[in-house]
This record gives C-alpha cells, sequence and structure tokens, in this order.
C-alpha cells in the first residue's frame, strides 16, 4: 500500500489523504464480489485493483492536475485531496446504506473477515497468497520501472519533468498510469485485508491510513523499493510491538529495541545542532538503560505493563496505530528523508 | 414536526459560533502564520477530553459523591452531582472556569510539543503527521478507559442543567447560544487585536518570506511556535465549550472531518487570512449544514434512506473543491496592511509636510500572495 502512496507523492509531490478511501475501495468490491456475486475475495482483488485504479485516476485528471496547473500551492492540494476524501465517505456512507437497502445485509458498514477461504497445510490461504501477491507485486513494479521502456520514461518523467517533455515523452500519459498503479496497487491490497483483519468497514481507511504514511516515510517518500522495506518493518512492528507489550518485551525484544535507540541516538548526536546532540543523547541514554536492565536481569516487562494498563480489551489495539505513529515521527525528525538516505557506512565511523 | 423557528436560530447560533472560534484560530495558525494544521482535531479533542474529565471528578470529589470508581459508574455519579450542583451555582462558574482552563493549557501544551516537528519540517511531511497524530489521539481516546470511558463516554458536569429544570421552552438552547456567541466574540477580539497589531503584521512577514525578516531580525521560529500555541489552546478551550454544551465527551466525536476538515472548508470558503471573510465563510456553511438537516426527510427516502450526513460529506467536498478551482482566495481577499494615513504620520513626527524618514509600523517586508 505505501509503493503507491509513494508512488502518487513522486509524481505530484503532494501527500494524497485520499488514499485510504483508495484502500477501502479494494476493500468494498471484495465484499460486493463476495456478498453479492458470491464469489470468491481473490476475485474481488483483482476487480478492486481496476476500479480503485480508475477512481485514483480519475481523481488525479478530474482534481489535482487542473489545481496544479492553477499554480495552486502544495498545501491547497493536501486541502483538495482531504476534500476528496470527505466526498468518499460521503460516497461510502451512502453506497453501504444502498447495499443495506437493497440487498437487506445488516452489516455492510462494520463486518468480520469474509470466508470462505482456502487452506494450505491447514494454514489460512491468505497468509500464504498475501506474500506471494506482494513479492508479485513488488517484482512486477521493480521489472516495470527497470526493464522497459515504460518505466524508464516514467522514472524520467519523475525526475525531471521539463526535460522529459523537451525529449518528446508524454509526461501527462506516464503520471495518469502512475495514479492508476497506484490506486491499483491499494485496492490490491485492500481486497486482501478483507480475508486478514478479523474487523473492517468504513473507518478502516482512517484506521490503517497511519500505518501507511509511516511506512512511505520511514522508507522515504522518493524510493518506490524504500516504501515495500517501510511496508514490512511498519507492518512487522506493528505485530511484534503489539505481542510485545501484552505479554512482556523478553529479551531479544529488549535488544532489538536498545539497538534501535542507540542507533538513532548515535545518529543524532553526530549532527551538529544542540537540539539534534540532546534528542541524540535522551535516546542514547534510555538505549543503555535498557541494556543495563537487560545485564541487571531485569526484563522490561514492568515498562510493557505500565504502558499497557487500561487499555483493557479494545477492538483495535491502539498500539497497533501508535507505533507505527512513534516510527513515523522518529523518522521524521532523525532522517526526513527515509531510511535509504542514511550512509550507514558513515554512521559506524569507517567513513568520514 | 412543526418548524421551530426560536429553536433553529439557537441552535444555529451556538453552532456559528463555535465554529466562528475554531475556525478563527486555525485561521490565525494557517492563515497568519502559515501553519497548515491538518490536526487541528488533535488539540481540540485533547481540550474537551482533559476539560471533561478533570472537571467532572474535581465536582465529584469536591461534592464528596462516591460511588465507586468515576468511570464504571458515571452515569450514577455525574447524575447525582448534577443534582447537587443546582445548589451551588459558584461551584459551578469554577468548574467551567477550570475546565476552560485545562483545556487551554493541555491545547498550549499539545501546540508547544507539536510546534517542534512544525518548525522542522516541511509542509507536507507536517500534514502527514498532524494528521496521523488526530487520528491517533482519537483511537487512543476510544481504548484509554480511564480519561474518557473510551467507547462508553462519560458525562460532564452540565452548567444549564439549572435552566433545563425551569421548563421554559428552548430556553437551554437560547443559553447555550448566548454562551457560546460569548465565546466566539472573545475569540474575535482577541484574533482581530493581534493580526491588527505589530505582531501580526510580523506573522505574515515570517510567513511571506521567511529568510528576508529573520534578516531583519525577527525570531521565525519563536513567531511560528507561538502561533501555534495560541491557537491550539483556543482550539482547546473550543472544545471543553463544546463539551460543556452537550454535557458529556466521548471518543467518537472528534474526527478529522468536523473538527478539521469543517474549519479548513470554513478558512477557504471564507478567505484566508481575513478574518471578516472567515465570519461569512462559517455563515454559508452553517447554513448549508443545518439547512440539510431541515430538509432532511424530504431527500433521504430518494438516497436509500442514507444519513444526511454522508449527503452533507459529499457536498461539501464537491464545495471545497469548486472553490479551491474557482475562486482560490475565498470570498474576502487577504488584505494588504494599510499604512497610516499621511497626515497622521505627520502629526506621529511632528513634522509638517516632509515624513519621508518616518519608518512604516513594524516589519514591512511583507508581499501581496495571492498568486
Amino acid at each position: 500500500m505505501a509503493m503507491g502512496l509513494t508512488l502518487t507523492y513522486m509524481t505530484t509531490k503532494v501527500p494524497n489523504f485520499a488514499y485510504g478511501d483508495m484502500v477501502l475501495l479494494g476493500v468494498y468490491s471484495s465484499y460486493a464480489t463476495v456478498k453479492i456475486y458470491h464469489s470468491n475475495p481473490y476475485v474481488g482483488s483483482v476487480i478492486g485493483l481496476f476500479i480503485a485504479g480508475l477512481v485514483s485516476v480519475a481523481v488525479y485528471l478530474i482534481v489535482l492536475r487542473p489545481l496544479a496547473r492553477r499554480g495552486a500551492s502544495i498545501v491547497s492540494l493536501m486541502i483538495a485531496t482531504f476534500g476528496v476524501d470527505i466526498g468518499f465517505a460521503g460516497i461510502f456512507g451512502i453506497y453501504t446504506d444502498y447495499l443495506s437497502n437493497t440487498y437487506v445485509f445488516n452489516d455492510p458498514k462494520a463486518f468480520y473477515t469474509l470466508g470462505p477461504d482456502f487452506s494450505v497445510a491447514g494454514y489460512p490461504g491468505i497468509d500464504v497468497a498475501a506474500p506471494l501477491a506482494v513479492a508479485a507485486v513488488v517484482l512486477i513494479v521493480y521489472l516495470l520501472l527497470t526493464r522497459t521502456k515504460f518505466g524508464v520514461t516514467m522514472r524520467a518523467s519523475i525526475e525531471n519533468p521539463p526535460l522529459a517533455r523537451v525529449l518528446g515523452i508524454n509526461v501527462d500519459l506516464v503520471y495518469t498510469v502512475s495514479w492508476f498503479l497506484a490506486g491499483g496497487l491499494a485496492g490490491f491490497a485492500g481486497a486482501f485485508l478483507t480475508l486478514d483483519l478479523p474487523f473492517l468497514g468504513v473507518n478502516t481507511g482512517n484506521d490503517l491510513i497511519v500505518g501507511i504514511f509511516a511506512a512511505s516515510v520511514l522508507g522515504g517518500l522518493t524510493s518506490i523499493f524504500g516504501s515495500a522495506v517501510g511496508g514490512i518493518v511498519i507492518g512487522g512492528s506493528e505485530i511484534v510491538m503489539t505481542i510485545w507489550l501484552g505479554s512482556g518485551f523478553g529479551y531479544g525484544g529488549a535488544v532489538l529495541i536498545a539497538a534501535f535507540f542507540l542507533l538513532s541516538g548515535v545518529y543524532m548526536v553526530r549532527r551538529k545542532t544542540y537540539q539534534s546532540k540532546a534528542v541524540g543523547a535522551i535516546l542514547s541514554i534510555l538505549g543503555v538503560w535498557v541494556i543495563a536492565d537487560i545485564a541487571a536481569g531485569l526484563p522490561v516487562d514492568f515498562l510493557a505493563g505500565e504502558l499497557v494498563y487500561g487499555f483493557g480489551s479494545a477492538i483495535i489495539n491502539p498500539f497497533q496505530v501508535g507505533i507505527p505513529l512513534v516510527i513515523m515521527a522518529v523518522t521524521l525528525l532523525v532522517v526526513p528523508q527515509g531510511i535509504f538516505s542514511v550512509n550507514f557506512r558513515r554512521l559506524l565511523g569507517r567513513e568520514k | 414536526m412543526a418548524f421551530d423557528l426560536l429553536s433553529f436560530v439557537a441552535d444555529f447560533t451556538s453552532f456559528y459560533a463555535l465554529y466562528l472560534a475554531i475556525s478563527l484560530s486555525l485561521n490565525l495558525e494557517f492563515g497568519y502564520a502559515g501553519i497548515p494544521n491538518f490536526g487541528k482535531a488533535l488539540f481540540i479533542a485533547g481540550g474537551a477530553a482533559f476539560a471533561g474529565s478533570i472537571t467532572g471528578r474535581i465536582a465529584a470529589w469536591a461534592l464528596g459523591v462516591s460511588k465507586g470508581d468515576f468511570i464504571t459508574n458515571n452515569f450514577a455519579i455525574m447524575g447525582q452531582v448534577n443534582q447537587l450542583l443546582l445548589g451551588d451555582p459558584l461551584l459551578m462558574v469554577a468548574l467551567v472556569v477550570i475546565g476552560l482552563a485545562v483545556a487551554a493549557l493541555i491545547g498550549g501544551v499539545f501546540g508547544y510539543i507539536m510546534s517542534y516537528p512544525a518548525i522542522h519540517l516541511r509542509e507536507d511531511y507536517l500534514g502527514l503527521l498532524l494528521l496521523g497524530m488526530a487520528q491517533f489521539f482519537q483511537i487512543f481516546l476510544n481504548t484509554y478507559t480511564p480519561l474518557v470511558g473510551a467507547t462508553q463516554s462519560i458525562l460532564t458536569p452540565n452548567p444549564f442543567y439549572y435552566f433545563s429544570t425551569l421548563n421554559v421552552n428552548d430556553l437551554v438552547d437560547v443559553m447555550f447560544a448566548f454562551a457560546m456567541g460569548a465565546f466566539a466574540l472573545l475569540v474575535w477580539v482577541y484574533v482581530e487585536k493581534t493580526v491588527r497589531s505589530p505582531l501580526g503584521r510580523v506573522l505574515r512577514a515570517v510567513r511571506d518570506n521567511d529568510d528576508a525578516s529573520s534578516a531583519l531580525g525577527k525570531d521565525t521560529v519563536k513567531m511560528r511556535r507561538n502561533a501555534l500555541i495560541v491557537a491550539s489552546a483556543i482550539g482547546g478551550m473550543a472544545g471543553a465549550m463544546y463539551t460543556f454544551q452537550v454535557a458529556f465527551v466521548g471518543a467518537s466525536t472528534w474526527t478529522r472531518f468536523a473538527w478539521t476538515f469543517w474549519p479548513f472548508l470554513i478558512v477557504i470558503i471564507g478567505g484566508v487570512a481575513n478574518n471578516k471573510g472567515v465570519a461569512l465563510g462559517a455563515f454559508f456553511f452553517v447554513l448549508i449544514l443545518k439547512g440539510l438537516e431541515q430538509v432532511q426527510p424530504y431527500i433521504t427516502p430518494y438516497v436509500f434512506n442514507t444519513n444526511v450526513n454522508f449527503i452533507q460529506d459529499l457536498l461539501f467536498s464537491v464545495l471545497l473543491l469548486m472553490i479551491l478551482y474557482l475562486r482560490p482566495e475565498g470570498i474576502l481577499r487577504e488584505k494588504s496592511t494599510e499604512t497610516l494615513a499621511r497626515t497622521e504620520l505627520d502629526k506621529i513626527t511632528g513634522s509638517k509636510g516632509n515624513a519621508m524618514s518616518a519608518p512604516g509600523p513594524g516589519n514591512e517586508s511583507e508581499t501581496r500572495n495571492d498568486g
């Protein structure tokens, strides 16, 4: 999903707030496929890809391009995508009411995982299909960008639009196609969610968007593969941290956390300004503290216990959203250009 | 269902005043200081949640109501508290004041925290971060029980309970309207005073040309930070006012649609960095909103019996895009700062005729910027 957002950002330099709705389009095309046509959710994912892709193109052509041509600033484009987001909220609201009315469903606004899913060696099929699909998508996009003529023109148009135009590349067409790809990826991912998340509904897009932003930012808003890595890190950290916070960190987790604090701490301390040095120092101290805890044989479970107090049995664990947010904030303040911009060799002191 | 004009007008006024106050604070930070605060809902919700929760606890403690856990037995506790408060108007007033102070404090603190990224990040990254923060805060409220009881919501002391016991038709609505109106008026006076002062001119100078104003010795970082803190504090107070009006606070209220998008819409309709425009924009906005609510029974049967909110959303979305497309500067443009009249300048400098050396008030490095 983050790949798509990065793609739109790269082409228009505007963060697309309406991106969660593209995901929702996928969710609901899957829903409609299963509930109305009694078909398989996987069929829905393909339909979702095309619907979301086309809608995304429409948003670009109808809303953003005319505005950008009129010289609207980044902020007003952001507000425009925000407006589109609200419009979609209305459309989904009306659509779900349409579903309830016409087909007498009682759950279109909030439903549980759709079935039926096939199973592979005892595991739900989605756990096999989703990683495979992601790998396939990454591979296809990678090949598209690096091995085809279109990919070359696309990268050229993104990096230097006027020059690309001079060379006879149809930049507008390229942008349109990349918006299609972006929306399509979101719809595709959204359709998979209907099999994966336990609880979905019209608010799913809202809940997800923080994670999507975080993945994109972590990967650097200008690198597609960065965002794929970012997506994996964010997704993984959400799940892992949620489990840790639920049941205590254990040693491996604590070591990882310490490493994270120390790395970013050292990175910040090496910066020039005092604020950066201060933040870096705090992070480093936190890291040392965690290590000291481990050394003293105290697992950090106490800390985790403090943190989860009061949250009880919530449907959505707030940490599932909070963690990507924290990662995003730290990323933005420490390495605004994303993880791929970090010069890891300099960080380790090998290179001046 | 007969149309109740007085009730409609009162409802309209209080809603208008609430959104006027919020939009004015947004205009201060977005229009004048140039910080696109896509997390407005965060500050409003923060003020509302803390004010509601803390005043309820204080009231229960001061009146000696103890019926077990504040959250789980909230309805029973607050029911008794509101009854007891009828005989203690002084405490009620104190609670409202405390609530507003807490809200302003929380809004300001959140503003201070968020000002760190706000100053260091570019607009687009900042937008992502603030939007994410607001979204996270809503989810936090929805799941963290001790503050506002997670999904169940909590009641707060009801300052208008006395009026509803009088059994006079629409009296409560009218009192709401007066309270909100007074609040909005204060905000209006404050914001208008600020932006017309030399400080306001510095803010606009910083917005329009960061480098030039810092070259002229203005602390741009401090300017932005203070604008964000003040605007957030006002937002928090508006949230608290709303909480006292409806006398309960929960998590589901604070969506980014109602508390971030709507204020932005108002500012965009009315005119960025023009308070009169914002007042006008808020008027049109509330007119559409409340008007739609009135005609709801005549529309929705044709649209799958949907909730009128969704039609609103769609309509506002189209409206915003139209405004951005057709008249990006809004109904009223930003006015350029007027320099003093020649005669005034002469009076100040004490010279007749030759006032060329009179410096302009404040920092005049700003340029008009309406693309």
